[in-house]
């Protein structure tokens, strides 16, 4: 157990706020919507420059121990980091890479690692083989598919099952069977053929089950920063936007409606909160572990896309234009409600994990 | 031409449906996106010269003289066919405004040169203050001698780009009641002091404009109507329009394409997936019938009351909840920009982008729903 996860309540607290507000000054809530559109569709789809700033405030690596190069903080931490930058809509990875320094982290493989904490070098996990999964095959030569941001990739971690067990082989950029789809993010999707290289270690199953964990409970917080961004800027549509002499959110049914996404946000957030508090508890079992995961990703995947839907709705016409920015907030819940788990895997595992006494 | 109205509706279908399978573009069945006037040409150019372009206008004016019954059968083989609608703001809406509201001159002038292709018109009703509240536009025509002088601004203005002529709901009072000093014109888009600016929507597509006014004087004579009646003449070709909205062809459409990422995905079978197709796919059914109710109506040669609002309102719900589960059912690939392996019919990101607007167009959800609360529940308020 590192120190930071050590600190009383207060003391956690009030680093958690610190780490907010570093993660504010980096990717302002809501903030450089220029940036965003310049970036989007064009490989690599994200700002190197960015991606270096994040290594050196220490979040590529927030979760790797100390004595690994890591800050050895928590869930807890790294949910509110995410959080920012979902409400930023950063397209630079965290969640992705936060994965790729787990494995490469319970690997012992000190030089890509460094390389990755220092937001130099973007190594990716090719681990997916179909959609809608959380399970590694590890197959010898089947695809890997939907890579985020793969287009800026300088490696890719491949797990492959070999008699051992989930070996952990590292393939270079470079000479790569690579194909990059756009996604409705400005992003890109790898799909990479496996062409075998080095074995960093015999096996990263169990590393890798967690890192999946905890990269769905990530994408779950990022996608509750889009949710609730894109509610601050609808709020601030129905306060200002006149039809019939009077602010459209004097009307009584925009006002319902708004309370009801308040009160999913609300869900969400608590949902996350415990979730990571449970993941930060020594000793939790790993089914409840896994239950509390489920239960925060199924709820923000479908409280973001219900949220960034009636957020267009809630603009009007001028919601259904791309040049507003509510439609970006709408493209990134897309792109994140499906990714690390769809809501209706994650129901389906926290029926089979979850224990009646803890629900 | 033969007389149409006199076949049976059977073998009016029939001849009909010989017309698009043999004429149909096939590249154009069921196109994402509206048509822009030079993907269209082509087709259009068919139905003109088959004499079909304006079906329900009189036979005097050059339309088809169609009975309300064939109209409706007419438009059932097209979506079933898939055949695309073209700019056709003035086959649709303005044609019928000028035989029943404009003088002969007017008449003379403008319907010809529809029928012809020559003029394209689009709609510029809409304005960036005046949307669900569309009667406080304030896109302004004063009276300067024998012109108008126009300035303002509209906005959703479908296809503009295409169009060499925009009718309009301009100000002409501001000292009476909002509904009370609007008038009806039409613009030469070529108008020195018109400018169109295209708006990229959210499947990133150009086929909504902006429209600027910007002191563009427009003879006298281009009034439809009287003066400040501009309202009513408008609100009374609305009905005709709301059943359009209301044709269960887009969900039909969206659903078939569900059923065949389904099988794509592999869930077609889960039961978890068949009782929500399921359940999809009777709102559907229950929704063809209640469309039947209202065609029915038309039939009868009678006019469509408010309670027409159910339909839009529902279809444009139900378009919505098919691509929904469309983007669950897709996993990962409910992020992509593009078509699944490049097939067009399994896009279920676009699906999705593609049925967002239909909630806001035409009347939103919100106005239909206020609607039924008052003009057809009588709730008061």
């Amino acid at each position: 157990m590192s120190a930071a996860l050590e600190q009383g309540a207060e003391e956690r607290a009030e680093s958690i706020r610190m780490i907010r507000d570093s993660a504010a000054g980096i990717a302002a809530r809501g903030g450089d919507r220029k940036r965003i559109r310049a970036l989007r569709f064009q490989a690599p789809g994200f700002d190197p420059a960015v991606l270096r700033q994040m290594g050196e405030q220490g979040w590529i690596g927030l979760r790797v121990p100390e004595e690994k190069g890591g800050a050895g903080l928590g869930m807890s931490e790294f949910c509110a980091v995410a959080e920012e930058l979902g409400a930023a809509l950063a397209p630079e990875p965290l969640v992705a890479t936060a994965l790729s320094a787990a494995l490469l982290s319970a690997a012992g493989a000190e030089r890509p690692l460094a390389g990755l904490l220092s937001g130099e070098k973007l190594v990716l996990t090719a681990w997916q083989e179909g959609p809608a999964t959380l399970e590694a095959p590890g197959s010898a030569d089947a695809p890997r598919l939907f890579i985020p941001v793969a287009g800026g990739a300088d490696a890719f971690l491949v797990p492959v099952r070999q008699d051992r067990g989930l070996a952990l082989r590292f393939q270079r950029r470079e000479g790569a069977d690579l194909t990059l789809d756009k996604t409705q993010d400005g992003g890109f999707y790898g799909t990479l053929r496996p062409l075998g290289g080095e074995v960093l270690a015999a096996d990263v199953a169990e590393a890798l089950d967690n890192a999946l964990d905890e990269a769905a409970l990530g994408t779950a917080a990022y996608l509750l920063g889009v949710m609730d961004q894109a509610f601050v800027l609808t709020l601030e549509y129905l306060r200002t936007r006149q039809q019939f002499g009077k602010p459209i959110g004097s009307f009584q049914a925009l006002q319902h409606r708004a309370a009801d996404l308040k009160i999913q946000i609300a869900l969400s957030r608590a949902s996350i909160d415990s979730a990571a508090a449970l993941l930060d508890r020594a000793g939790a079992p790993r089914a409840a572990r896994r239950a509390a995961v489920s239960r925060a990703k199924a709820r923000a995947s479908e409280a973001a896309m219900l949220v960034t839907k009636q957020a267009i709705q809630l603009h009007g016409g001028i919601g259904y234009t791309d040049e507003a920015d509510i439609g970006l907030y709408l493209r990134k819940a897309m792109v994140l409600a499906n990714q690390f788990g769809t809501a209706a895997l994650h129901r389906r595992r926290f029926a089979a994990e979850a224990r009646e006494d803890e629900v | 031409m033969t007389e149409l109205n006199a076949l049976s509706d059977e073998a009016f279908r029939a001849e009909v449906r010989r017309f698009v399978e043999s004429e149909y573009p096939a590249e154009l069945r069921n196109p994402q996106h509206r048509l822009h006037w030079d993907q269209g040409r082509a087709w259009f150019e068919k139905v003109k010269a088959k004499g079909w372009v304006a079906p329900g206008w009189p036979r005097e004016y050059g339309g088809m003289g169609l009975s309300a019954s064939k109209q409706i059968i007419l438009i059932e083989e097209y979506e079933r066919h898939g055949v695309a609608r073209l700019p056709d703001h003035g086959v649709i809406m303005l044609g019928p405004l000028l035989i029943r509201f404009g003088t002969e001159a007017q008449r003379q002038r403008f319907l010809p040169r529809i029928l012809a292709g020559e003029d394209i018109w689009c709609q510029g009703y809409s304005e960036p203050g005046a949307g669900s509240d569309l009667a406080s536009l304030r896109t302004e025509a004063v009276l300067d001698g024998d012109h108008y002088v126009v300035n303002g601004q509209k906005i959703w203005t479908t296809l503009a780009t295409d169009a060499n002529w925009i009718f309009c709901l301009v100000r002409t009072d501001k000292t009476v009641k909002k509904q009370e000093g609007i008038s009806f014109l039409l613009i030469g888009m070529n108008s020195p002091g018109v400018t169109v600016r295209p708006i990229i929507n959210l499947a990133l597509h150009d086929e909504f404009c902006e429209v600027f006014f910007d002191n563009v004087r427009v003879p006298r004579e281009n009034l439809v109507g009287e003066p400040n009646k501009g309202w009513s003449m408008a609100k009374a070709l609305l009905g005709f329009e709301r059943i359009f909205l209301g044709s269960p062809r887009q969900s039909g459409y969206a659903l078939a394409r569900l059923k065949m990422l389904a099988e794509r995905m592999g869930v077609i079978d889960e039961p978890e997936f068949q009782d929500r197709y399921t359940r999809l796919r009777l709102d559907l059914e229950d929704h063809k019938a209640l469309y039947e109710t209202f065609v029915a109506v038309l039939r009868r040669g009678e006019s469509l009351g408010p309670d027409v609002s159910m339909l839009k309102l529902h279809q444009a719900e139900l378009f919505q909840r098919i691509t929904e589960l469309m983007l669950e059912v897709a996993g990962e690939n409910a992020g992509l920009l593009e078509p699944m392996g490049g097939n067009r019919d399994l896009h279920p990101s676009g699906q999705f982008i593609e049925a967002r607007p239909t909630t806001i167009y035409g009347g939103s959800s919100e106005i239909q729903r206020g609607i039924l609360a008052k003009n057809v529940l009588e709730l008061p308020g």
